[in-house]
């Protein structure tokens, strides 16, 4: 079988959820004898030609950015948007909290007039995107996952279920019973609830479910004393590139 | 962790093979498979089969063939996601797996010595299919026989062959409409309710069996009720989303029953009661 | 006759650290401040005192949360159907739980049986353990009549105060009994307590939900239009806590994976919840519980309503869990009232004529 070319592109992130690609294990044996890595700065300097999957990893905050992404894009025969910087917009996304000429200059001072930006998106807000690894950082197993999909080219679902089932399956003592506030009841799960499952709260890195019960959640933030807004910046921290969609 | 493999498990899946593959309309592919385990599958018309796909999962599909015809099955499936879209790329010569027959069937003995009027909306056909050719195989059994059979456009019309051969039976009094006509369709217009009140029937000897998309069930069930079919002799086939087929998974329950085991066929009169049913 | 051991208090250590050595032992153990969980043991110190029902009840061992079905091997067209099991001592069972467990053995060994769960459960031994008094506020065993101990364990304890007295239900139980030599047969006194026990316990475990265990039938047998599922469905957030941590839910979904050489793979299934957005909806994209207030009538349905048919019991335990665990604070105690103020008991169903 003719290995698949793969390339790993960076954005505006951390480049964190590319290292979780050494987190894999044994498995990224299994996976290096079906791909060919043609591009991935984090651990290689070659750069390849062709690719037949591009995995993006970070946000949109450039018109260099809109017109890269659109180059890849037209290249690749499969795009996965991986990590939250690329599915929602990540913490870059609390740039669009601010005046984008403020933003600028706080960052580059009295050279920000050598620099443009654009207001923080996600890939799938400049082009389409086939499957979705959500995630700050990526969930490890969820992306072999969606990679054996992208490969066999197989549809992968984003579980439409809050963080809350996969934090009950695991036995976890609730944070709301801790007396401390978490993202779990409205964010889409996938990762095992990672997070709670090592004490942490789920800070809402992968984005909100479909449907959530709105009315339902301002109740219990009532009943817990906690203001709307505080959660909202709270969601927003990771999830701002989208909030139209969203709030 | 001690292993066990198990000879006698439910979910055990039993080889077949497609020994014939053909795409009907973009959406829709028929296969005519056989199994390796046994010369029949032995079903009752308007039962199912799970189809596995090792590696993708299983899809609950309607058996489209009578028990009549022996040594194979036919079904036709729509893809509609993940496990059927892997179906469709069934060809002939591979092999597929099977689970099943399940589910409770068309209650071909009770309709015996009866009217029948069939009720038949766009992917309806199929499940009602299995029937149909039952009963035109065992033609001399039945009373009086009716198809009514709805479509969006004449170009969905499902095995157009053998539609034709219904039409031009004696035996059997076939209708058909369109919800949208082009230029060469020569039938009916309107929706599949728009039939019923023409038809000419016997309502005490006459049996609706009903299979449809899910909006259609009320529309149609209101028209036989004004033709005076008493409830218990309105039968109709439900569609859920099912995992097991044994019974356990939940996904397919309809209040206290479970589609899988105590449908996917049922008499209005179990069901009206129930909320959640149509 | 009933056969029943005396365990003085201080070899009940003895007897859990004799049995460790012997068996893997799971138990309640304390998690985080208010909440416990079964989990292994290795000595009698780790089990928790006084606990209420822990987050998950025992059905993880009767009915993992996820389990292999198949083992397939695409090239070689083979295909296994595996399960597996585990020789597992389970302490410290209370009588709601028996009954989870009990309703559970019901469903899967319906036609057609379901192998897996049949064959593990029979490699489960279950050692019981008996409540005097309610947990806490959200238990309604006494009204689900769960409260006293109806089988379902191969020992069972109860706490007499300065002994366990120890009651054997099977072979399995007496064959541990004799495994470890701390037990001393119980004598005429013992019962008397034990009776006497009891009886205080009835009085404590009256309910004041003003139903009885065969009238909770009769109020829900036509509940479906009732308005307190719209209450409900405005107020749920569909986490699912409520049917992950009962002891009767078994829904699941099967999956299939593939593993990295794209030849072999197995098919599992994982508890699935039907409070989830997904639970009812075809490949088509119709979903039949698409409504919150829907699925939540669907749960309360199929412990108080649908089974009755079927098993001829209740799948409601009234261990109180999906209340403890709900965020929205729905409460089962406050829906049964909501049900009985909507559907009322009438002068029939509440059998005066």
């Amino acid at each position: 079988m003719k290995k698949v070319k793969v390339a790993f592109f960076d954005f505006s992130c951390c480049e964190g959820c590319q290292l979780q690609v050494a987190n894999i294990g044994d498995l990224l044996l299994d996976i290096l004898e079906k791909i060919e890595l043609v591009e991935f700065r984090e651990v290689m300097s070659e750069r390849g030609g062709d690719y037949d999957v591009a995995v993006v990893e970070g946000s949109i905050t450039t018109e260099h950015d809109v017109k890269r992404i659109k180059g890849i894009r037209e290249k690749a025969k499969v795009l996965i948007a991986y990590g939250s910087c690329a599915c929602t917009g990540g913490v870059n996304g609390m740039k669009n909290n601010f005046d984008l000429e403020d933003v600028k200059k706080y960052v580059y001072r009295d050279k920000s007039d050598w620099f443009n930006t654009v207001p923080t998106m996600a890939v799938d807000q400049v082009v389409k995107v086939d499957y979705y690894v959500n995630g700050c950082p990526v969930y490890p197993p969820e992306f072999v996952r969606v990679l054996k999909c992208a490969l066999r080219g197989m549809p992968y679902k984003v579980p439409d279920y809050a963080v809350c089932v996969e934090c009950k399956f695991n036995e976890n003592e609730c944070m709301y019973d801790k007396g401390v506030t978490c993202l779990g009841p409205i964010t889409r799960a996938g990762c095992n609830s990672w997070c709670t499952n090592n004490g942490n709260i789920c800070y809402g890195c992968r984005g909100m479910v479909s449907n959530p019960n709105k009315n339902g959640q301002k109740e219990v933030l009532k009943k817990y004393n906690i203001p709307l807004d505080w959660i909202v910046n709270k969601f927003n921290m990771y999830n701002k590139a989208k909030e139209s969609q969203q709030v | 962790m001690k292993r066990l493999e198990l000879v006698d498990s439910p979910y055990l899946v039993r080889e077949a093979k497609v020994c014939e593959a053909r795409q009907m309309t973009k959406s829709e592919r028929y296969l005519k498979i056989v199994l390796k385990d046994a010369h029949d599958l032995d079903h009752e018309p308007g039962q199912f089969v799970m189809v596995s796909i090792a590696g993708v999962g299983e899809a609950p599909i309607s058996i489209c063939s009578s028990p009549t015809k022996e040594g194979y099955f036919e079904l036709v499936v729509r893809n509609v996601g993940k496990v059927t879209s892997a179906i469709h790329k069934l060809e002939a010569g591979d092999t597929v797996g099977i689970r099943g027959p399940f589910g409770r069937g068309f209650p071909v003995r009770i309709l015996e010595g009866n009217d029948l009027l069939f009720v038949a909306g766009g992917l309806g056909i199929v499940p009602l299919r299995s029937l149909v050719d039952f009963v035109i195989d065992n033609r001399r059994d039945f009373g009086r026989v009716n198809i009514l059979l709805g479509c969006r456009t004449p170009q969905d019309i499902l095995f157009r062959d053998e539609v034709a051969l219904w039409e031009r039976r004696i035996d059997v009094n076939f209708s058909c409409t369109v919800d949208r006509a082009d230029p060469e369709w020569k039938g009916h217009v309107g929706v599949i309710t728009s039939l019923i009140p023409g038809v000419d029937l016997d309502p005490d000897r006459t049996f609706a069996v009903v299979v449809g998309p899910p909006i259609m069930y009320k529309f149609v069930i209101k028209e036989l009720l004004k033709k005076g079919i008493p409830e218990k002799q309105i039968i109709v086939s439900l569609e859920r989303h099912m995992k097991c087929g044994v019974g356990k998974c939940g996904h397919c329950q309809i209040a206290d029953y479970y589609c899988c085991q105590d449908g996917p066929v049922f008499s209005y009169d179990e069901i009206k009661e129930n909320i959640e049913a149509l | 006759m009933d056969k029943y051991y005396r365990l003085n208090k201080p070899e009940c250590r003895e007897f859990i650290a004799g049995l460790a050595s012997k068996y893997k032992v799971v138990a309640p153990v304390k998690k985080g401040e208010k909440n416990y969980v079964f989990s292994e043991i290795s000595s009698p110190d780790e089990i928790a005192s006084g606990y209420i029902p822990t987050i998950i009840p025992p059905k993880k061992y009767f009915f993992p949360k996820r389990e292999t079905l198949i083992e397939y091997d695409i090239r070689a067209q083979r295909q296994k159907a595996v399960m597996e099991y585990e020789k597992l001592i389970i302490f410290g069972v209370r009588t709601c739980d028996l009954a989870g467990i009990q309703c559970l053995n019901m469903v899967f060994s319906e036609r057609p049986r379901d192998v897996n769960y049949l064959i593990r459960k029979n490699k489960l031994i279950i050692i019981g353990m008996e409540c005097w008094d309610y947990c806490d506020e959200h238990a309604i065993c006494g009204l689900m009549d769960n409260h006293q101990p109806k089988g379902g364990y191969d020992l069972f304890f109860s706490d007499m105060g300065d002994f366990h007295l120890i009651h054997v239900n099977t072979l399995v139980g007496e064959e541990i009994i004799n495994s470890v030599g701390v037990f001393s047969p119980a004598d005429e006194k013992d019962l008397e307590k034990l009776e006497k026990f009891r009886e205080r316990k009835r009085k404590a475990f009256k309910t004041s939900m003003g139903v009885s265990h065969q009238q909770l039938k009769d109020i829900f047998a036509d509940a479906e239009d009732a308005k307190v599922w719209e209450d409900l469905g405005e107020r749920c957030l569909s986490c699912g806590n409520c049917t992950t941590v009962c002891p009767t839910c078994y829904c699941f979904d099967v999956i299939d994976e593939i593993n990295l050489d794209f030849k072999t793979g197995e098919r599992f299934r994982i508890w699935d919840s039907c409070q989830n957005e997904d639970f009812a909806k075809v490949a088509g994209g119709e979903s039949f519980r698409e409504e919150r207030k829907g699925r939540q009538m669907h749960r309360y349905m199929r412990k108080f309503k649908y089974p009755l048919k079927k098993y001829s019991r209740y799948f409601c335990t009234g261990c109180g869990r999906c209340s403890r665990a709900c965020m929205a604070d729905i409460r089962i105690k406050e829906t049964i009232q909501e049900v009985i103020k909507e559907k009322g008991l009438s002068n029939e169903k509440a059998g005066i004529s």
